[in-house]
């Protein structure tokens, strides 16, 4: 609901601000209301010189770009435009995201062919950085000269701890004043003691039992394959007592999914509910479906604990027990290795049940269904269906909400009748606060914000996570531990409202857009500094998108250059090697 | 680095050989080490654990991984329930589990009982795979000498410049976690110990008068290692095996702690800590009674293997 | 005696070398690669072939090895694939971690298992020495990540705000630093090796806050060690102590002990005076075997008091795949082993005439 209200925010803006051709006149002329001091003479840069051919299907040169830039371009010292190859009607919602945060440009060019920017990026934050203590904890200290109001405290630590028994323990000895996920089974103990406070976190993630109709395994006949047959799924999807499993084992807070993708989303959870519970007619199904005695099969699982799934193994566990009492189906459980079990995954390999889950990067139907079940989806659950990528097309491309929405209704059904998955619930997780920290909270994206606490009559603000952040150059960070701690001290052209998922101005007091949804112009503001004194400019914005958007910019290097999000959320890289022959 | 492991070595078996009497060469062994006073405990200890593995479906209430809300009679029992015993004190109105209840729903006190089944395969098993490689590479390495003894040990010599674990969790990722995979990795790197054993057991016997002589009488180098010199190496190995079930036990649980050797739902020791390590502060029963039951093990095979050592080893001997 | 350090330091290095190729075999048969690994869901195809061309991942493993071997050899171990940093810097922030916890261990299992060990001698077959030797058997058996789990439960949960409870994870309180030893000499121009030394020093905390003078961040930092040292030490404690005493029980039985006693000396004195020296010998080897236990145990040490020292580093590196800090790390570890086999070696000769060193 909150991220709707982004979305027409966005939508609000309409076609203000006119294309003006890039390179046109030199903007030194700053109007002198603006309260820059004289920065010399400043050239507004474009990326590309000339924009990108969108759509383009590659030369010997070159691969192909399909990606959502054409071109962005710094108009004068406070605006930046993006030239859109098609409308994108959750690019506030993008570039509010941790990973396009700002850098100076000054520092982009001098630290990154030497990774000092994984450690000490040049940010625009209410903290920065003044020690990383590898393996053991970071550093910050307030930012005298923030933008915003400066935090009230002196020095942010942030700590971690693969255990939630081990966080919980150093939350009560009073050596750490906040903590993320703690376990489950600490909840009531948490909320029963006045010293602390805690702050449910609503989840945006799905965990879901999968089945593959269509294993690619050599080898594999897949006539004996019970899962290949709509109706075995349907009985499973039955035949599963999920508010068992969410009762049990989930922390408060959680919720029994009733559709694939959580309903904070915008037509999430339109179209029919999922199944209830009911086991003799599913052992119906499954008899009529040629399996009255059951069959045997495979749970495969990885144990990492993630916001959907908090006990991987206890949970694989009682799925076994309730395959086997409510539906004579006998499962094997088969835990492998993180890594290689996504591979599996990918390649369709896993076959009869496998548990995985999703967690939302930006809140957004896209990034739930498309990615599991739209055309460029792996072979995770075997042959896709063909009725249903087309309309999640439908559902991508649509600017309308009513076409929008109509489309989901029937993606939902779908996937309802076909059973591709069984979504079992919406994992709840919170975060602890000694009960002195005003302005505590936690933020359904996982980012909260510390700036903003109060930590009693304490200097210092210590925060433990589940694990240390990799890099602090979160453009090519993937994983939540580093952009939490990206977040404090670089800030990006839209931030999300605290403790919500709604995209509100930041370093741009606002991003507007034309007619057809192509062109979007940002203001930035005029006070901005970043921690080495440096003065935000359009130009910052134009280069630390660059960097990231063209693979053969001399910058783009990164942390290990994957650039993730980059490409997820804008489509692609701009000058791809050409196809191999 | 030849004394690094503190090796039984041939001599031990010195007051042991009764010679003449074959028939009765093990219960004289027995009749020795027994006479050991850490032997007896250690005896006792083992006997106990190996009726519960025996008779584990009987004396286990439940199965190991029988979830207790279901079956003929379902008990509507919460997760992590702490032990509940009648004669201490706990309400006979509430369902009785000596150990408590777990995460799953499973009664920890049968849980422990099957896993000591499991446990004691465990250390059979590794141990026995590392002696039966071990001594045909020290006994191939002690009798041909030279340069494939050289090569041999030299092999022996780069698995012992790692840690056990580390080794041991290397190769556990590389053929992927599993109960069976953990014991062939500690197997492995248990695989020099065995191998020095052997080989210097053959070197102190080679030149001794009677292989010498089997040798003058035309007997083959394999009939001569098969007859003469393996039977006589196999005390101190015996021993170095004993004491080895101990450990090998350890490193197999510590391997399934970390989330490598045995998978859940298995009623292993080690992979029960370890699932439950995030329950210490708030349901420890699910550590201590594992824990005391690994301990335990432990502790027997390590008393009777240094029963053995001191009743076998003359320089020991008080 | 400088012929066989030489002869087995020659010996050394096939079996170093035996080290690297086993190490990069293990590292790199096994499945799925360091780019699924970091970005797990998100990975894609087309991101993770370009990041195997990236790193040279793509490249027949022989040609990487001879590429490595290269490396080695100019004491150069590469870069983390995962933090893009040097494994030699990972190195030198990490070990002096595990070091500080070994020592520590072992520190407490001499002092402590020699102690038991001639009390026990003392009083043989009395009930101390019964209990000593009962309890000793015991902890030899008590596994570290049992042991581990329930100190922490004990000492941070049971006794929370008694006088006597000690922190269950890190290596200082939050807020409590410590300055280098550079910083606090006044000698921060220093560049070159010395300071290299002086900064790895530095980071083991106990040693640095007690010869700089930090006594509050000294005794913060022993407190978070407490728990981890005893958890760590308590094998080796055992083991020593049962030596100490067989070993004392030993010389006690031997010609010039009856002399000495038969001149009239006490029992103490006799013990300490004349038998302590003699029957300690074994014992220093004992503590050099050790060693090697304490680095395995290390791993599950580190892993459950969430310290980031070597053994933690190296497993997270192999669930990471991040073959170059797995390599590095172990080859470190090995080459230390090596060393103290060596030194154990060595000690033998010097503590016991008897012994030829060929």
């Amino acid at each position: 609901m909150i991220v709707a209200l982004g979305l027409v925010v966005a939508a609000c803006g309409g076609g203000g601000v006119s294309a003006s051709p890039s390179g046109s006149g030199v903007s030194s002329e700053v109007p002198s209301e603006q309260p820059f001091e004289s920065s010399g003479t400043f050239e507004p840069m474009a990326y590309p010189e000339e924009p990108a051919e969108c759509g383009f299907e590659g030369d010997a040169d070159h691969g192909p770009y399909a990606g959502e830039f054409s071109q962005i371009r710094a108009i004068d010292e406070t605006t930046v435009e993006f030239e859109l190859c098609y409308p994108d009607v959750s690019f506030l919602q993008k570039i509010a995201f941790s990973s396009f945060a700002i850098l100076d440009t000054a520092s982009l060019e001098n630290d990154m062919e030497n990774h000092r920017v994984l450690a000490r990026p040049n940010g625009t934050g209410p903290f920065m950085i003044t020690e990383w203590q590898r393996g053991d904890h970071i550093t910050m200290v307030r930012n005298p000269n923030y933008w915003g109001e400066a935090p009230s405290f002196e020095t942010l630590i942030f700590r971690w701890s693969v255990d939630s028994a081990q966080r919980f323990v150093e939350l009560q000895a009073g050596a750490v004043d906040g903590i993320d996920n703690p376990g489950p089974e600490d909840f009531a103990a948490i909320e029963g003691d006045s010293a602390f406070a805690l702050f449910p976190r609503e989840g945006l993630n799905t965990f879901y039992v999968g089945f593959n109709n269509n294993p690619q395994i050599e080898g594999y006949d897949n006539s004996t394959n019970p899962f290949a047959d709509q109706a075995v799924r349907q009985a499973v999807a039955m035949g599963i007592d999920r508010q068992q499993i969410v009762d049990n084992f989930y922390p408060p807070g959680s919720e029994v999914a009733s559709h694939f993708t959580p309903c904070a989303i915008t037509f999430a959870c339109v179209g029919d509910p999922w199944y209830e519970f009911d086991a003799e007619a599913a052992q119906a199904m499954l008899a009529d479906a040629g399996y009255p005695d059951g069959f045997s099969t495979t749970i495969h699982l990885r144990d990492v604990v993630r916001g959907y799934l908090p006990n991987p193994t206890q949970v694989a566990t009682e799925i076994q027990t309730q395959l086997r009492e409510n539906l004579n189906i006998e499962a094997s459980i088969d835990v492998q290795e993180s890594g290689t079990y996504i591979d599996n995954a990918d390649a369709g390999a896993l076959d009869g049940i496998h548990l995985l889950g999703w967690g939302a990067d930006y809140p957004d139907m896209t990034n739930f269904l498309d990615y599991h079940f739209g055309g460029g989806a792996s072979a995770q659950f075997g042959d896709k269906f063909d009725d249903l990528v087309e309309v999640l097309q439908v559902g991508a491309t649509s600017t309308e909400d009513a076409d929008r929405e109509a489309a989901y209704v029937e993606a939902n059904n779908l996937i309802r009748e076909y059973v591709p998955m069984v979504p079992i619930a919406h994992g709840g997780s919170a975060t602890a606060f000694q009960a002195d920290v005003e302005n505590a909270h936690s933020s359904p994206l996982s980012n909260e914000q510390f700036a903003g606490m109060v930590p009693g009559d304490r200097d210092q603000l210590v925060w433990m996570q589940n694990a240390e952040p990799i890099g602090l150059y979160c453009a090519d960070e993937s994983d939540g531990e580093s952009l939490r701690a990206c977040e404090q001290i670089n800030e990006s052209l839209y931030a999300y409202e605290v403790g919500g998922t709604a995209a509100e101005p930041a370093l741009a007091t606002e991003c507007t857009t034309n007619e057809d949804g192509t062109l979007w112009t940002c203001t930035l503001r005029d006070d901005v500094t970043f921690h080495n004194g440096a003065r935000l400019d359009a130009n910052d914005v134009v280069l630390s998108y660059a960097v990231q958007w063209d693979l053969e910019h001399p910058l783009h290097i990164g942390r290990d250059g994957s650039f993730t999000y980059f490409s997820a959320l804008f489509g692609g890289f701009l000058n791809n090697p050409p196809a191999e022959e | 680095m030849t004394d690094r492991i503190p090796a039984v070595t041939a001599d031990v078996l010195e007051p042991v050989r009764v010679t003449g009497r074959p028939a009765n060469i093990w219960t004289d062994t027995a009749r020795v080490i027994l006479r050991q006073r850490s032997a007896q405990a250690g005896v006792a200890i083992l006997g106990l654990l190996l009726f519960l593995a025996i008779f584990a479906d009987i004396v286990a209430p439940f199965g190991p991984t029988q979830d207790l809300r279901y079956g003929d009679t379902p008990e509507r029992i919460a997760r992590l329930t702490p032990p509940c015993v009648h004669l201490l004190g706990c309400a006979t109105t509430n369902p009785q589990h000596l150990f408590g209840v777990d995460g799953n729903f499973f009664d920890v006190f049968s849980r422990v009982v099957h896993g000591t089944r499991i446990s004691l395969f465990i250390g059979f098993v590794t141990v026995g795979f590392a002696i039966v490689l071990g001594t045909l590479i020290g006994a191939v390495a002690g009798y041909a000498g030279g340069w494939v003894d050289n090569v041999l040990m030299r092999l022996m010599d780069v698995v012992l410049s790692f840690p056990a674990l580390i080794l041991a969790i290397a190769i556990v990722t590389v053929i992927g976690s599993g109960i069976i995979q953990a014991q062939l990795a500690i197997g492995i790197v248990a695989i020099p110990i065995y191998a020095r054993v052997m080989r210097a057991s053959v070197l102190s016997i080679k030149e001794r008068d009677y292989v010498t002589a089997s040798r003058a009488l035309g007997e083959s180098s394999r009939g001569i290692l098969a007859r003469r010199i393996l039977p006589n190496a196999l005390t101190p190995l015996i021993v170095q095996g004993t004491l080895g079930i101990g450990g090998a036990v350890l490193e197999v649980a510590a391997l399934s702690f970390l989330g490598l050797g045995a998978q859940p739902p298995l009623a292993e020791w080690g992979s029960m800590i370890g699932q439950n390590r995030n329950f210490i502060f708030n349901a420890p029963h699910l550590i201590i009674f594992p824990g005391i039951a690994l301990s335990l093990t432990v502790l027997g095979f390590n008393l009777l293997g240094d029963g053995m050592r001191d009743a076998l080893d003359p320089r020991l001997n008080r | 005696m400088l012929r066989f350090i030489l002869r087995r330091l020659l010996l050394s290095i096939p079996v170093l070398l035996g080290v690297i190729l086993l190490v990069f075999v293990l590292a790199r048969v096994i499945p799925s690669d360091p780019c699924r690994a970091a970005l797990q869901e998100r990975a894609t195809d087309e991101i993770c072939e370009a990041f195997n061309a990236r790193y040279g991942l793509d490249e027949p493993l022989p040609t990487q090895f001879v590429q490595y071997i290269g490396q080695v050899l100019t004491f150069d171990l590469g870069s983390s694939i995962r933090y893009n940093r040097p494994v030699s810097e990972i190195i030198f922030e990490r070990l002096p971690l595990t070091m500080e916890l070994t020592i520590m261990a072992l520190l407490f299992a001499s002092v402590f298992g020699i102690l038991l060990g001639i009390v026990s001698a003392a009083r043989r077959n009395s009930p101390t020495d019964v209990v000593t030797m009962v309890v000793a058997n015991i902890g030899v058996s008590t596994p570290v990540f049992v042991l581990g789990l329930i100190l922490a439960w004990l000492f941070a949960v049971v006794l929370r705000d008694t006088p006597i409870a000690l922190p269950p994870s890190g290596r200082l309180t939050s807020g409590i630093d410590i300055r280098s030893i550079p910083e606090v000499w006044g000698i921060t121009d220093l560049q070159g090796p010395l300071r290299a030394i002086l900064d790895f020093v530095s980071n083991m905390y106990i040693f640095c806050a007690l010869i700089t003078g930090q006594w509050g961040a000294f005794l913060d930092a022993l407190k978070h060690m407490v728990l981890p040292m005893v958890a760590l030490g308590t094998i080796p404690l055992a083991i020593i102590a049962r030596m100490t005493r067989s070993s004392l029980l030993d010389v006690m039985g031997l010609d010039y002990i009856r002399t000495a006693r038969a001149k009239g000396l006490g029992q103490r004195a006799v013990m300490l005076r004349h038998g302590l020296r003699n029957a300690l010998l074994p014992v220093v080897t004992i503590i050099g075997l050790q060693l090697g236990l304490l680095l395995s145990g290390a791993v599950l040490t580190e892993t459950i008091f969430n310290l980031a020292g070597m053994g933690k580093t190296i497993t997270e590196a192999i669930q990471g795949r991040d073959y170059l800090v797995v390599q590095g790390l172990t080859i470190v570890i090995a080459v230390v082993y090596l060393v103290i086999n060596l030194a154990v070696d060595v000690s033998y000769g010097f503590l016991d005439p008897r012994i030829r060193l060929r």
